[in-house]
């Protein structure tokens, strides 16, 4: 197991040199926690992106249990604060770790590699053309909802959009198995001992998907907004 | 030892819990019921009186009394509005970040005026326990945000109690309803209480070192409730009054408090029987009285109860679960009394909702339940709870960034990276608000800081603040200088509540008027005692006997009965017990004279009987 307690030191209370758990082997203190402890290693697990999420939950609530400030209630103030820090990182941890997107997202984010920057505002090269109708569609639609006279018109554009939004939705639904398989590619890389250059080309690409799902996501978001104000 | 308990400081009631072998219990109050009406009244020397005497100061005295102060907690002037057209609330004109409310003439802070509250349940416990209560679990609405957690936990302090922990009001039911009927699975709680509503999702696991309540999600209203059934019946009494005219009536001040009693009256009757009146005596002698349905109650009331609704889709859509989903579903709060919520509840979920513990009191059970976990340090149960509102920081153009989303396990933390943008700047402002909206104008406004930075060219600093929501669902802020690893102290300006000064400076007043109450109290006992033993002695004086006493004996008495008037008609309780004490010292021979006379009499009366 990956060691989530400062490296190199000794137990804060008893001096023992640290087993690099969440407690001290010797007398059992909570120990203050490692600057850049990962997600995965706080719960003993390796940087791979799938998870048994039953398994995991179980893994929250045996951790839970022991890390819980009600533990602490009593105790003198550092361990209260200890406790407080590793609470709240098993918190934190858990909600990046059961959702699988927010599990890439992680990831990438952990090793300096989440890069939104301008593509997050651009349109993905093979969807510029459907968002440019779409932009559109959604420029007529305020225009008929504002001067409201013909009713049958603002129906049919609203009936286009909703067409247009449902092919949004198949379009995320690919995105996301074509994260999946990359995150497929990511673990069989992990198990074969990939070499830096190789995980972060993995990286990347998952990068790049991640971007267009956001991308999409928020044109989904829109047509929804603009069609539930129509 | 002293005493830890779990107090419900409900918007209408307020109660106290303890447990004791396992089994969690109410404690009554000096009138025999454990609701503590949350009312507050100040009588014109000034003096607070809580409780069953102040709600009936509403009727008599209702510009010095207020109740459903807990609507005003954490809030700003702007936020009240609304509530100032419903509730007679007289807000102080200077109140800006912390609303002050006028009782008679003295001034006061919702967190005060809780204060008070929990002042007069710490009291009833340590009656009835016979010990004094320094710890407390307390309560607050799952939906409340940090300022209104914040103030609450201001007043415990003023209260004189350490608060172990605040807990969602819907949480400490579940934990109740746990322990009495096993549950399992997913529950949802819906908790419609005197001012606010809570929903709140939770999944309840056993595991191998005992039982997980996770809370999935929560949503609600911080500001709908039974009172808004109230002021609905009497905003619509109030019309078929002034259609048929009553003389004098006047709708206002103890007028409004009397038809608002009326109405509450008949909306508890409603929940047994099909059709009541609203009744009260008229101001020119005999009795307003006007029939009213279940039917018409219900025509009144839905609007408010489907408001209850929205917060419930909410709140299951965050926990991806559908209505039919839930294993059980609990009812809680007084309001849940009302058939009409029953029905409503049950619809939606289509399944019949429990009800079986008190609905006034499962919330307090419950929070004698967790106070005796943390005070007992013996765990059988764990509560994970979540933040009800995502946390965000304001970025350009006024737009929230959310670092901490709703529905988060608690504690949950967030850590943001600042630099500067130009050279030599020496401090970057930070906005931390509260909130589901886009843009921080819409958001709720927890506080402002600005973190100072060395001179240095743009860009070179790195300072990261960390964001923590505690188990208590407050927010601490903490900030590192990343170059040095030194921690960086934050001062953080609460926007709306008091600042730690403030609540320092109200401690230390409280603690003053502590002490000069208790001084008060100790100069009337000091002046009872002089004046018995004054008089004692002068009735010996009179008395033959003393005649035998020495003539230094009986300078020495007088000398010290006259100090001691002296002292009585001073203030110095401590003077007055020291020349009580000579007092008594001096007559130490009168006394044993009077004693032995005493004796004298008694013997030579047995003989007489003899005879
Ligand atoms: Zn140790």
């Amino acid at each position: 197991m990956t060691a989530i307690t400062k490296k190199g030191t000794v137990c804060w209370r008893c001096h023992a040199p640290h087993s690099g758990g969440h407690f001290c082997a010797a007398c059992g203190k909570i120990q203050p926690l490692a600057r850049g402890t990962d997600y995965f290693a706080f719960f003993g697990l390796p940087q791979k992106l799938w998870l048994d999420c039953a398994e995991l939950e179980k893994l929250f609530h045996q951790l839970s249990w022991k890390l819980h400030p009600d533990n602490f209630v009593r105790a003198g103030e550092y361990e209260r604060e200890l406790s407080l820090e590793r609470s709240s990182q098993l918190n934190d941890a858990y909600r990046a770790l059961r959702d699988p997107v927010a599990r890439v997202e992680y990831l990438l984010a952990h090793a300096g590699m989440r890069k939104e920057g301008a593509a997050k505002q651009q349109a993905p090269p093979e969807l510029l053309e459907e968002v440019f109708e779409l932009n559109e569609s959604l420029d007529e639609l305020r225009t008929a909802r504002a001067s409201s006279t013909d009713d049958s018109h603002l129906a049919s554009l609203k009936q286009h959009l909703e067409a247009e939004e449902r092919k949004l939705e198949t379009k995320l639904r690919e995105v996301d198995e074509e994260l999946k398989r990359i995150a497929t590619e990511w673990d069989a890389a992990f198990d074969a001992g990939a070499d830096q250059s190789q995980r972060k080309a993995l990286m990347s690409r998952m990068n790049d998907v991640l971007n267009r799902r956001s991308y999409i996501r928020n044109l989904v978001a829109n047509v929804q907004k603009e069609l539930a104000e129509a | 030892m002293a005493r830890t308990v779990g107090i419900d400081l409900g918007t209408t009631y307020s109660l106290v819990a303890y447990v004791a072998d396992g089994l969690p219990r109410v404690i009554p109050g000096p009138y025999g019921s454990p609701l503590c009406p949350s009312v507050v009244s100040v009588d014109a020397d000034g003096s607070v009186v809580v409780g069953e005497p102040a709600r009936r100061r509403l009727l008599t005295q209702s510009d010095r009394t207020i109740y459903s102060a807990k609507r005003l907690m954490g809030r700003g002037v702007a936020d009240v509005q609304d509530e100032l057209k419903l509730f007679p609330f007289r807000i102080d004109p200077d109140s800006q970040h912390v609303i002050r409310v006028r009782l008679g003439d003295r001034v006061f802070t919702a967190p005060e005026i809780s204060a008070f509250i929990l002042r007069e349940l710490k009291s009833w416990a340590e009656d009835f326990f016979k010990e004094p209560v320094e710890r407390a679990v307390i309560t607050v609405p799952a939906y409340f945000n940090d300022a209104q957690r914040q103030a609450t936990k201001d007043a415990g302090r003023l209260a004189g109690l350490e608060v172990l922990r605040l807990v969602n009001e819907p949480t400490a039911a579940a934990l109740a309803y746990g322990l009495h009927e096993k549950q399992r699975g997913l529950v949802a709680v819906y908790d419609f209480g005197g001012g606010t509503f809570d929903i709140s999702v939770l999944k309840l696991v056993s595991t191998g070192e005992g039982d997980i309540y996770q809370v999935l999600s929560t949503n609600g209203d911080t500001h709908l409730g039974g009172d808004d059934i109230d002021n609905v019946l009497r905003a619509a009494e109030w019309e078929e009054i002034q259609k048929i005219g009553l003389n004098g009536f006047s709708g206002l001040g103890e007028h409004a408090q009397m038809l608002r009693e009326a109405v509450i009256a008949a909306k508890h009757e409603l929940s047994l029987v099909d059709k009541t009146f609203v009744k009260f005596p008229a101001p020119d002698g005999g009795w307003y009285k006007r029939e009213i349905t279940r039917e018409e109650f219900e025509r009144a009331i839905a609007p408010i109860i489907e408001r209850t609704i929205g917060p419930v889709k909410l709140a299951l859509a965050d926990a991806h679960l559908k209505p039919a989903q839930m294993d059980e579903v609990v009812l809680v709060g007084g309001s849940t009394r009302i058939p009409l919520v029953r029905r409503r509840v049950e619809e939606f979920f289509t399944r019949k909702p429990h009800f079986e513990l008190n609905p006034d009191e499962v919330v307090a059970l419950g929070a004698a339940v967790q106070a005796d976990i943390l005070e007992s340090g013996v765990k059988n149960m764990l509560l994970l709870d979540v933040t009800p509102l995502s946390l965000g920081i304001e970025t350009m153009g006024g737009v929230i960034a959310k670092i901490i989303p709703r529905n988060s396990t608690i504690p949950a933390s967030a850590q943001e990276l600042y630099t500067t943008g130009v050279d030599n700047q020496t401090g970057i402002d930070i906005h931390v608000l509260q909130g589901e909206r886009e843009l921080a104008k819409d958001c709720r406004s927890l506080a402002r800081f600005q973190l100072k930075i060395p001179p240095a060219p743009a860009g070179h600093a790195r300072v990261e603040v960390k964001f923590l929501i505690d188990a208590n669902g407050i927010l601490q802020v903490h900030a590192r200088d990343l170059h040095t690893a030194e921690a960086r102290s934050v001062e953080v300006q609460p926007s709306y509540g008091l600042n730690d000064a403030e609540v320092e400076k109200m401690l230390e007043d409280s603690i003053e008027f502590a002490e000069q109450d208790f001084s008060e109290r100790q100069l009337i006992e000091a002046r009872t005692e002089a004046e018995s033993i004054l008089l004692a002695t002068s009735k010996a004086l009179a008395d033959d006997m003393a005649a035998e006493l020495a003539a230094d004996e009986r300078r020495n008495i007088d000398a010290a009965i006259s100090l001691l008037r002296a002292a009585v008609l001073g203030s110095d309780y401590k003077l007055i017990r020291a020349r009580v004490d000579a007092l008594n010292q001096a007559t130490m021979h009168l006394a044993e004279l009077m004693m032995n006379r005493v004796l004298h009499v008694a013997v030579e009366g047995k003989r007489l009987e003899e005879v």
